[in-house]
């Protein structure tokens, strides 16, 4: 066998032990959450990028109503939220520092009460999921008169390289009515994906 | 578009016909820069590799799935050389290398001959600037259009165009006899 098909074989044992990383990611980080009394969190990988050319997200509306939000900077929440707002979902976003993360009295989380399977079922677990290059929100899990609420907390490792990356949690729920201010705290899941170096997503 | 990007890094299918697609090119772009044949072979797994972590990163509308590539490439190929450069070569590199068989080593060292004239080109230009040597390369070594060398570098077309020109102004007097790449 030539080496380009070991290759090619290498790597199709990689695309499927991450699609095997990424299944079992998702669940351990959210009964981290669960335990920690969370919401919902995930880590996602976001480009650290230097430039000021690239806007700091994109918003696109898919045909079947969701929205896919792809971020590059974590900056101007205020105008996502109002780009949002256009788009017929009110929320609540806020971008924290290192080790950071919004106290829990935000609003009464829908779905909040039952085990995770419960809360993956319900709006509050299906009103913004992470994508592999950001997150899809599905505003008819949202609802009126409820807010989105998600919060983005940087994780310490970047990767190096010539494009930087580095790792966030985000935590996403929905509440009735608005959304009650962010009280900053210390992120109780501060430990589960800052120490890894490579972000668990697997991309 | 979505789908074609989340395709490439997850299904088997997708990911294997890009592959064959582009593994010669990649290949050949890493044997104009490097002239040991186990680390070309490395650096290719590496290159596609890096694919999985940034298919998602692909623009069809921006330009060329080879200008894209290239970029990735570039890219691997410089934090690699920055690795190499922290690391001891010796005590860490061997014994993960892959093994060739003598068929993989004599086809490689076929394409880094072929490859000769471009890796002194490539010699001659060391002195550039980054950003002028990194157009000047992707057009005149790696044969892409100025366009596709802009997308590859993730920068505006009329930057490129500037570069090119700066960099082939300073350059005046080289020979830049190329005979295309093969194949």
């Amino acid at each position: 066998m030539s080496f380009e098909e070991r290759i090619l074989m290498e790597l199709k044992d990689e695309i499927t032990a991450r699609a095997e990383r990424r299944r079992r990611t998702g669940r351990r980080l959210f009964a981290g959450a669960a335990v920690a009394g969370l919401a919902a969190a995930a880590a996602i990988v976001v480009p650290l990028l230097t430039g000021v050319e690239q806007p700091a997200y994109a918003v696109t509306r898919n045909t079947d109503g969701t929205i896919d939000v792809r971020l590059n900077e974590f900056r101007d929440a205020d105008k996502l939220e109002q780009d949002l707002g256009k788009l017929g979902v009110d929320a609540d976003i806020t971008y924290l520092p290192p080790g950071k993360w919004c106290g829990e009295d935000r609003g009464k989380a829908i779905g909040g009460d039952g085990s995770p399977e419960d809360w993956d079922a319900s709006a509050s677990g299906r009103a913004a999921r992470l994508d592999h290059d950001g997150l899809r929100i599905d505003p008819r899990y949202v609802g009126k008169g409820r807010t989105l609420v998600m919060m983005f907390s940087e994780a310490k490792n970047a990767s190096a390289g010539p494009k930087p990356k580095t790792e966030w949690q985000l935590g996403s729920f929905v509440v009735e009515g608005p959304a009650r201010p962010c009280v900053v705290v210390d992120n109780p899941l501060w430990k589960d994906t800052g120490g890894s170096g490579r972000p668990p997503a697997g991309d | 578009m979505r789908r074609k990007r989340a395709e490439i890094a997850r299904d088997h299918a997708a990911f294997e016909a890009f592959y064959r697609r582009h593994v010669d090119a990649v290949t050949r772009f890493l044997a104009r820069r490097v002239d040991d044949p186990h680390t070309v072979a490395d650096l290719v797994a590496e290159v596609f590799m890096a694919v999985l972590d940034s298919a998602h990163t692909y623009r069809a509308e921006s330009g060329s799935e080879v200008a894209w590539l290239y970029g990735v490439a570039r890219n691997t190929l410089s934090s690699e050389r920055r690795r190499l450069f922290r690391e001891s070569r010796l005590t860490d590199r061997m014994s993960g290398r892959r093994p060739l068989d003598s068929d993989d080593l004599a086809r490689l060292e076929e394409r880094i001959d072929a490859e000769r004239p471009a890796r002194r080109v490539l010699a001659a230009m060391a002195g550039l600037p980054e950003g002028e040597r990194a157009v000047l390369e992707l057009v005149v070594i790696d044969q892409l259009t100025v366009t596709e060398a802009a997308t590859a570098l993730g920068i505006r077309q009329g930057a490129a165009k500037m570069r090119l020109h700066r960099a082939r102004r300073t350059l005046q007097g080289l020979p830049f006899v190329m005979e295309g790449t093969p194949g």
